[in-house]
């Protein structure tokens, strides 16, 4: 699936990328171990990223399909993210189990990375537990579990 | 609460001072590709988008760190195209590497086109070979 995009996007190949290249440069740099990036690597980084967002999106959609629902949602990503081996080995660490609010402490593995990020790695945590709590007061389709507003 | 998820540094981190949207694709961008590979009649939640907007941080700082990695191994201070692909392999996106190695072959050639033709408009259309 990542292959045929490719292709089709090679006819077609630009090297404009989606993303502004400011933008990923300063992801990139904010690891302080990365000093310089060719323009190249950031290129690649733009495009790699692209291909990896249409195929959470694809799959984060599938899910949603299957759930019957016409929104796509945070469990929707959060299942897509856990079904697909690569994505979920850097991903899922981060996310809380489905059921939990703000339970979890833990802060984003450093231990099973061979090179962690830096500070900031708490962020996807971070965006889930907020989110999620969010999510529960915001939510227009009845759940199951009790609405908790903190 | 707020739309946005925190802009300023009042976060967990009493020292994580970097602006949540510096460290973050801009949604508008983000939402566009979803918008173009969910079907047509899908709906995306602002949280969908704004955890997407995270995920893809995240993409971009772990194919980063291992190219990083690589390249401090071997001295070398520049991470290029080449440890990118090699990076994507070793985090298991291997289906990406070979379609990176494309673009990157595609990329050196326009670049290269580029170059060309900024010499020749430099040397008033005569090229090296007139």
């Amino acid at each position: 699936m990542v292959v045929v995009m490719a292709e089709e996007e090679e006819k077609t190949l630009s090297i404009e990328p989606e993303f502004p290249r400011s933008r990923v440069k300063k992801i990139m740099t904010l690891d302080e171990d990365v000093k310089r990036v060719s323009s190249e690597a950031l290129f690649l980084v733009s495009r790699s990223t692209e291909l990896f967002l249409h195929l959470l999106a694809e799959k984060s959609a599938q899910v949603a399909i299957e759930k019957k629902r016409k929104t796509v949602k945070l469990e929707h990503i959060r299942i897509a993210v856990k079904r697909h081996r690569p994505i979920s080995d850097f991903l899922l660490d981060s996310l809380p189990m489905p059921s939990e609010t703000v339970k979890s402490d833990k802060p984003v593995q450093d231990a099973d990375r061979p090179k962690s990020v830096p500070d900031g790695t708490r962020r996807i945590d971070h965006i889930f537990r907020k989110s999620e709590a969010q999510a529960q007061v915001e939510a227009q389709e009845p759940e199951p579990e009790p609405m908790e507003e903190s | 609460m707020v739309d946005n998820i925190g802009g300023s540094s009042s976060n967990d981190n009493g020292d994580f001072v970097i602006k949540e949207q510096d460290r973050l694709l801009p949604i508008a961008n983000v939402g566009r590709i979803m918008k173009h590979i969910l079907p047509q009649n899908a709906k995306i939640s602002k949280e969908s988008k704004e955890t997407m907007q995270e995920c893809v941080s995240e993409f971009i700082s772990f194919v980063t760190s291992e190219a990083s990695e690589k390249c401090r191994k071997e001295r070398r201070k520049t991470v290029n195209g080449d440890d990118i692909c090699w990076a994507l392999a070793t985090l298991g996106f291997d289906d990406y590497a070979e379609p990176m190695r494309r673009y990157l072959h595609r990329y050196r050639e326009l670049e290269v086109d580029k170059i060309n033709s900024n010499n020749q408009e430099i040397r008033g259309g005569n090229g090296p070979h007139a």
